[in-house]
C-alpha cells in the first residue's frame, strides 16, 4: 500500500490564532471562454460560477474562487479519504469539460496546500507579510484574493469572519508555514 | 545628579523611578521619561562628543532627530553595539551603556584634537587634493585614512534582536502628533475615516505640550492645557490608530511611506529580551498629512560649536518638558521672538538669564514686552563675536551691529555664561514632502522653502507648511484639513486665541566679526565640520552649483543629512554668489529621514528566512540519507548522496556508475509540468517549439526546444501527448515559472484567436526517475500490471497505470541515455512510491543519484542543460541540432530571427566535444580555447561549458562552444591555464552510445 504524506500535517495555536493543515481536498482547475462553459459547470455541480473579480461561490459541498476572466478553482468542504483518493468529481468534469471542447478541467489537488487560518489575530499576521489591503476583503466573507505571503504566491479564500483558507504551492508549504509559526509567536 | 540643575515641578518626568545608566564609563543617574541628552544635562555633562575632523569637543546641541554632536555609541556587545545614536533620541533605561565616538582616548584628552591646531592646513578638499600625489603613493595614504575616517564603530558579530515588517493601508496617515496634527487626526478620524496619526517621541503634542505662557491661550487656557485636553479625546476615537515612538523614514510615490516603531529600545536590558526590537510599518495612505514641524536654525558666528551652545528651544524644551536647566548662567542669542520664550521659561523656572542679544534693531511683540516685563536684558543690534571656553563654553564676546549690519563696531562686551541659547528661526520639515516629489517654493519675507506642488494626495499643515504662530497653526490646520478630507469639522472655528505675533524679522547668514572671517571658524555642518569659511573657498574655486559645493565641503552629508546646516549653505552661497535663494533650490532630501538599522530594513528575512526554499515530496527522504543540496531556482535539490568520508568527487564518480551498470534512482520532481488543453494545443506547440508537433500520436513524448523571440535557444524538455487535445510539458526546473507566463503572455495577447488553456501542475506531480539496465525488471515490479515490453512501451512512449489504487503516468524517457522511466503520480504518494522503487532496486544496487551525476551522465550522451550549455547567444543551429528545426511550418517564436546575416554567419561559436590528450586531465568550466598560443593578443575562439571525468568511459570528457567549431572536428587546441597549458582535441559532441542501443535496450 502506498502511503499518503501531505506536506504539513501539523496543527498549531498561538495568541488568537489557529493554523491547521486542510488536507486532503480534492482541487480542480477550470478555464474556458465559452458561455457553455459557464452553464455546464453550474448544471452540473449546482453551483453558480462567480464573474466578479475576486468573489466565490460555495454550496455544501463545494468552493469555486474566480481566478481570472477565464480560470476558476473548485475545492472541497470536507476532506476525502486518503488511500481511496477520489477522482469522480475529476472525472465527471473532465468528460464534461475537456472532452467536448468547452474548456479545461486539470486536478490540482496536490499542487496546492491548504491551511487553515482562523482567530481574531488572522490578519494581523498576514499584515507582516503581505502587501494586500485587507480592510474591505476581512469584512466580505467569500472574497478572494491572489496576492503574496513572505515573498511566496498565495491564494486567500475568506470562508468566515476571522477564517481563512490559503493556499500555496506545495513546495512552498513548509518554509511558508515555518515563518507563519515564526510570526505568528509575536502576536 | 546635580540637584541644582533639576527643578522639582515638572509634570512629565516621574521624579520617583531613579534610573542608572553608564555614560563613558560612569556610572549616572537620571529618571524614567528622560532621554540620554536631558539625563547628561542633569548631570552637568555637556561634552558628549569629539568632531569628525578637527575633534573639536562637541556638546548636546538640539532635543530631536536634527542633534548633529551629541552622538553615541550605544551598548558595546560585540553583536548589539550601534553607533551613531542620537542621545536627544535615546530614550534612558535601567542598564543603558553609552560612550562618546570619534575620539582617543577619551573624549576628555583626545589626541586627534591635534587637528584643530592644524585647521588651517585642511580645508575643504584637502585629501581630495593632497592625496593626489604621486599617483602610486595611494596604496599608502589609503590605509592612514580609512582608519581615521568613519564615525563609531560597527558591531563585528550578527545582531541578535528581532526585528519585522509590517503592512498598513489605511484612508488618512498623519505624519507628527504636534497641535496641527492632533487637529487634522480628530478631524479625520471623527468623520469615519480610517486615520492613523504617527509621532517620533514617546507622547503626542509637540512642542505646545510644555507651553504655559501668558501670551499662548486658546480659550482662556494655556495652550498645553487645552491640547491636554484635545488629545484625551483622541483616545476615544474609534478609527484611530496612534503610533507613537514611530519615525518616517521614507515617503515615496502614490503615498507608499515607510515608517520605523520602536517597540523595545526604551525597556530596561531585562524586559527587552525575545521580543521584537524595532518594526518597519509599509503603509499605504489614501491621503497623507504632513504635520512634521519646523526645526530651529542655529546662528553662524566664530566658534559656535562649543559645548553648552544649545538650540533655544532646546533648552526651553530642557526646562518645561525634563526640568534639566541646561545652566545656571544662561545667555541668549537671535535674530527672532522664539528666544524670549526660552527667556521667559527659564525665568519661570528660576534660572538666571545674562541677557538676550538680538541682531534686530528694536520690536515690540507682546512676548519681548513679556520679557522685558520680567527685567530681561537686551543688547539691541548686537551680535556674539566670539566665544570662549575649551570644553564647555564660560563666556560670550558682544559687539553692536553697524547700520548696514555687514560689520561690528564699538566696544566689545564679555560676558560670562555657562550656557548659550541661540535660535535663527526656523526651517519648516519639509524632508517628508521633497522625498515624494513634491517641489518648493521659497518666501523671501522669512527666508524659508515651502511645499508647493504635489502631484500626491497629500498636504501639508502647521509650522512645516510655514504657519509659525499659533492663530495661524490652528485657523489653518483645520480649514486646510476640512478643505482636503472634503469634510466640515466645526471643533476649531471659534475660537478664542491669544497667540504673541512676531513683527520684526532680520536675517545675517554669516554673522560678521571683529576678526577677518579667515581667522575665525562659524561652524555650518557641526557634525561633517565644514565652516562658512570652507563653503566660501568652494565658490572660489568655481563650485556654483549647490550639489557641487555639497559634495566639495561635505556640508550635509553627515549622518543628520545637513538638517540644521543646509539653510545657512544655502544663504551663504546665494549671498556670495549674488543669485537669489530661490533660484538656488536646495540639494536632494533622500530616505531615511533619520537612520535606520540594517535590522529593520531586512526584518525577520535572516536565517532560515534569508530566502525562499521549495522542496519536493521527497525531500525528507534525501535528508534521512545524507544528501547533500543544490540550490537550484529556489528548490533544493539532491546534490549527491556522500557514503562516509566520500568526497563528492567519489560520490559522483560511484553514482554515476552505478546509473549506467545496474539502476539509478533521481528526484525529477522540480522540473516544470504544464497541463495543456484545448482545439488548438497541437498548434500552440508548433508555434512555441521549433519542430513539428502534429503528427505526434496520442501516448507518445516528443523532445522540444523553445527560442527566444531573438533565435536563441530559451528553454527545452520532454512533451506527452495525452490526447488529441490535450498535451503535458516538461521544463526546465530554473525556467518553469518564466516560461508558464511567456505562453500565457502568447496566448493573452499574441494569439487570442487559439483555443488552448494551460495550467500549471509542476507541484501536483513527484517524478521518480528509475533508469539503467535493469530499470525496467524494478518497475516491473513496483508496477507489475503494466507491459513494459520494448514493442508496448518503446522509448520516448508513455502509458497510464495505477500504483495501488492510485493515478499515476509512467515516461519512458530518458536524461542519461540510460534505458529509464519516470514514475509521475500525486505528490503525496511520492516518497512512498520512490520508498517501493529504492526496495524493489535493492537486489539490484538501486544507487539514488543527484543533480551532479545526472549532469555528468547526460554530458557523457551529450545532451545539453539549456543555461549551462547555452547562455543566451546560443542558437540551435549553433548547438549542431539543425534536425530540430522544421522547414515546413509556417512560423515558430524565434524563427525569423534564425535567418538573420548574423545567425546564418558559419563562424559563430557552435557546441562541440572535447577530449584532453591526458584522459586524466579534468578542464575547468569557463576555461578559455585557443589555437595559437604565440599569437599575442592571444586569440580566445571559446570557453568550455561542462567538463566531467567519465567513470564509464575512464577520460576526462568536456562540451565547450567554439568559433567555427562545427568544421574543427579532429582539431588539435589548447587551454591555457594558470600553470600550465592543457591540449585538447575537437570531438563530437556524443560520446557514449551513439547509436542509442542503450535507449532502446
Amino acid at each position: 500500500m502506498l502511503n499518503y504524506k501531505s506536506s504539513i500535517n501539523e496543527t498549531k495555536k498561538y495568541s488568537e490564532i489557529n493554523m491547521s493543515e486542510f488536507e486532503p481536498v480534492v482541487k480542480i482547475n477550470l478555464r474556458g471562454k465559452k458561455r457553455d462553459f459557464i452553464t455546464k459547470i453550474g448544471k452540473s455541480l449546482s453551483i453558480i460560477i462567480p464573474t466578479e473579480p475576486n468573489t466565490s461561490s460555495s454550496n455544501e459541498n463545494l468552493n469555486i474562487l474566480w481566478l481570472s476572466p477565464d480560470e476558476w478553482m473548485l475545492y472541497t468542504n470536507e476532506k476525502v479519504h486518503k488511500l481511496e483518493n477520489n477522482y469522480n468529481l475529476e472525472e465527471k468534469l473532465f468528460s464534461e469539460i475537456s472532452k467536448v471542447n468547452l474548456g479545461s478541467v486539470t486536478n490540482v489537488s496536490d499542487h496546492w496546500s491548504i491551511i487553515n487560518i482562523r482567530g481574531k489575530n488572522t490578519y494581523e499576521l498576514l499584515s507582516s507579510g503581505c502587501p494586500f489591503n485587507f480592510n474591505k476583503f476581512k469584512n466580505t466573507k467569500g472574497a478572494v484574493t491572489q496576492t503574496i505571503l513572505n515573498h511566496v504566491d498565495v491564494i486567500i479564500h475568506n470562508k468566515d469572519i476571522n477564517e481563512i483558507n490559503l493556499f500555496v504551492r506545495r513546495s512552498f508549504s513548509k518554509h511558508l508555514w515555518s515563518w507563519m509559526n515564526d510570526s505568528a509567536r509575536f502576536l | 545628579m546635580n540637584k541644582n540643575l533639576r527643578i522639582t515641578n515638572n509634570k512629565f518626568i516621574d521624579q520617583t523611578s531613579r534610573i542608572s545608566f553608564k555614560f563613558d564609563g560612569k556610572t549616572l543617574y537620571g529618571f524614567k521619561g528622560d532621554t540620554l541628552a536631558s539625563a547628561l544635562l542633569a548631570n552637568n555633562i555637556h561634552l558628549v562628543g569629539r568632531s569628525f575632523k578637527y575633534h573639536r569637543p562637541r556638546g548636546i546641541m538640539a532635543c530631536g532627530s536634527e542633534e548633529p554632536n551629541a552622538i553615541v555609541q550605544v551598548g558595546n556587545d560585540a553583536s548589539m553595539t550601534e553607533p551613531n545614536t542620537r542621545a536627544t533620541e535615546i530614550e534612558l533605561y535601567e542598564g543603558l551603556e553609552a560612550s562618546s565616538q570619534n575620539c582617543w582616548p577619551s573624549v576628555n584628552f583626545d589626541i586627534g584634537a591635534i587637528n584643530n591646531f592644524f585647521s588651517p592646513l585642511i580645508p575643504a578638499a584637502f585629501y581630495y587634493k593632497t592625496f593626489m600625489w604621486p599617483a602610486n603613493f595611494w596604496k599608502l595614504y589609503e590605509y592612514f585614512i580609512r582608519k581615521s575616517a568613519g564615525l563609531g564603530k560597527s558591531p563585528t558579530k550578527p545582531d541578535k534582536d528581532i526585528y519585522d515588517h509590517r503592512y498598513l493601508h489605511c484612508d488618512v496617515l498623519i505624519v507628527g502628533g504636534g497641535i496641527s496634527g492632533i487637529i487634522a487626526a480628530k478631524t479625520a478620524a471623527k468623520n469615519n475615516l480610517n486615520t492613523v496619526l504617527i509621532d517620533d517621541k514617546n507622547i503626542l503634542g509637540g512642542t505646545t505640550l510644555f507651553q504655559e505662557n501668558e501670551c499662548f491661550k486658546i480659550n482662556n487656557s494655556y495652550s498645553n492645557e487645552w491640547l491636554k485636553k484635545e488629545i484625551e479625546t483622541l483616545n476615544s476615537l474609534k478609527n484611530l490608530t496612534i503610533k507613537t515612538r514611530t519615525s518616517v523614514a521614507a515617503y515615496h510615490s502614490y503615498n507608499y511611506i515607510l515608517a520605523r516603531e520602536n517597540l523595545t529600545d526604551h525597556l530596561d536590558l531585562n524586559e527587552k529580551k525575545d521580543k521584537i526590537r524595532q518594526r518597519l510599518w509599509k503603509i499605504r495612505a489614501k491621503k497623507v498629512i504632513i504635520a512634521t514641524g519646523a526645526i530651529e536654525r542655529p546662528l553662524i558666528f566664530n566658534n559656535n560649536d562649543r559645548p553648552g551652545i544649545i538650540l533655544s528651544s532646546s533648552i526651553k524644551k530642557y526646562i518645561d518638558y525634563y526640568g534639566v536647566k541646561c545652566g545656571q548662567k544662561i545667555s541668549l542669542f537671535t535674530n527672532n521672538d522664539s528666544a524670549y520664550e526660552t527667556a521667559i521659561s527659564l525665568s519661570n523656572s528660576g534660572v538666571s538669564v545674562n541677557s538676550v542679544v538680538d541682531i534686530r534693531d528694536k520690536t515690540n511683540s507682546l512676548i519681548v514686552k513679556q520679557a522685558e516685563k520680567l527685567g530681561i536684558k537686551i543688547h539691541w543690534k548686537s551680535t556674539v563675536v566670539n566665544t570662549n571656553g575649551y570644553k564647555r563654553i564660560n563666556s560670550i564676546e558682544i559687539m553692536k551691529l553697524s547700520d548696514d549690519s555687514s560689520a561690528v563696531v564699538g566696544k566689545k562686551i564679555k560676558e560670562e555664561c555657562d550656557c548659550l541659547g541661540m535660535s535663527g528661526g526656523w526651517t519648516p520639515r519639509v524632508h517628508l514632502f521633497t522625498q515624494s516629489g513634491g517641489k518648493l517654493k521659497f518666501r523671501e519675507e522669512d527666508n524659508v522653502f515651502l511645499p508647493d506642488k504635489s502631484n500626491l494626495e497629500q498636504i501639508s499643515i502647521g509650522s512645516c507648511n510655514g504657519d509659525f504662530e499659533l492663530y495661524e497653526v490652528i485657523k489653518n490646520s483645520a480649514s486646510s484639513t476640512n478643505k482636503f478630507l472634503n469634510v466640515k469639522n466645526i471643533d476649531y472655528e471659534n475660537l478664542e486665541i491669544i497667540s504673541s505675533k512676531e513683527m520684526d524679522k532680520k536675517n545675517i547668514w554669516l554673522l560678521p566679526s571683529d576678526k577677518p572671517l579667515g581667522k575665525t571658524k562659524p561652524f555650518l555642518d557641526f557634525q561633517n565640520d565644514s565652516t562658512a569659511n570652507d563653503v566660501k573657498l568652494a565658490l572660489r574655486e568655481g563650485f556654483k552649483s549647490i550639489e557641487h559645493v555639497k559634495r566639495y565641503t561635505t556640508t550635509g552629508m553627515a549622518t543628520d543629512q545637513g538638517k540644521l546646516s543646509n539653510m545657512h549653505a544655502l544663504g551663504i552661497i546665494s549671498e556670495t554668489a549674488g543669485v537669489k535663494m530661490g533660484e538656488l533650490g536646495t540639494t536632494t532630501f533622500r530616505p531615511p529621514y533619520t537612520p535606520l538599522t540594517f535590522g529593520t530594513i531586512v526584518g525577520r528575512n535572516v536565517g532560515e528566512f534569508f530566502d525562499i526554499i521549495r522542496k519536493t515530496p521527497i525531500h525528507d527522504w534525501h535528508l534521512e540519507n545524507k544528501a547533500e543540496f543544490e540550490n537550484v531556482g529556489q528548490w533544493k535539490r539532491a546534490w549527491y548522496y556522500p557514503k562516509e568520508n566520500e568526497s563528492m568527487y567519489d560520490a559522483v564518480q560511484r553514482e554515476s556508475k552505478a546509473a549506467r551498470d545496474s539502476a539509478g534512482i533521481l528526484d525529477a520532481s522540480t522540473l516544470g509540468k504544464i497541463d495543456i488543453q484545448g482545439t488548438d494545443a497541437s498548434e500552440f506547440l508548433n508555434r512555441v517549439y521549433t519542430n513539428a508537433w502534429s503528427k505526434l500520436e496520442i501516448g507518445k513524448c516528443r523532445y522540444g526546444l523553445m527560442l527566444n523571440e531573438d533565435g536563441m535557444v530559451y528553454d527545452d524538455g520532454v512533451t506527452a501527448r495525452l490526447s488529441e487535445n490535450h498535451y503535458i510539458m516538461t521544463t526546465t526546473t530554473g525556467g518553469a515559472a518564466n516560461v508558464m507566463t511567456k505562453l500565457e503572455d502568447y496566448l493573452q495577447t499574441e494569439w487570442p484567436e487559439l483555443d488552448v488553456y494551460l495550467t500549471s501542475v509542476t507541484d501536483h506531480y513527484a517524478t521518480i526517475s528509475v533508469c539503467g539496465p535493469n530499470s525496467k525488471k524494478i518497475v516491473s515490479k513496483v508496477i507489475p500490471d503494466l507491459d513494459l515490453s520494448d514493442s508496448n512501451f518503446p522509448h520516448m512512449s508513455f502509458k497510464n497505470a495505477k500504483i495501488d489504487k492510485i493515478k499515476c503516468r509512467v515516461m519512458r524517457i530518458s536524461f542519461t541515455g540510460e534505458h529509464s522511466y519516470e514514475i509521475n503520480i500525486q505528490s503525496s504518494y511520492g516518497k512512498s512510491v520512490w520508498e517501493k522503487c529504492f526496495e524493489a532496486g535493492k537486489e539490484f544496487n538501486i544507487t539514488p543519484y543527484g543533480t551532479e551525476a545526472m549532469h555528468l551522465l547526460r554530458a557523457e550522451k551529450g545532451f545539453i542543460i539549456a543555461g549551462q550549455d547555452t547562455d543566451g547567444t546560443i542558437t540551435p543551429v549553433d548547438l549542431q541540432m539543425n534536425w530540430i528545426i522544421s522547414k515546413k511550418k509556417y512560423d515558430f517564436i524565434g524563427k525569423r530571427s534564425l535567418y538573420r546575416s548574423d545567425t546564418i554567419r558559419e563562424d559563430r561559436k557552435q557546441l562541440v566535444g572535447i577530449l584532453t590528450e591526458d584522459p586524466k586531465e579534468v578542464l575547468e568550466e569557463g576555461a578559455q580555447i585557443v589555437a595559437d598560443t604565440n599569437k599575442k593578443p592571444i586569440e580566445m575562439l571559446g570557453h568550455i561549458t561542462s567538463s566531467y571525468f567519465s567513470p564509464n568511459l575512464k577520460k576526462s570528457i568536456a562540451l565547450a562552444v567554439v568559433k567555427n567549431g562545427k568544421k574543427l572536428k579532429g582539431k588539435k587546441m589548447f587551454v591555457p591555464m594558470e600553470n600550465k597549458t592543457i591540449n585538447i582535441t575537437i570531438t563530437d559532441t556524443i560520446f557514449l552510445d551513439k547509436e542509442n542501443k542503450r535507449l532502446n535496450a
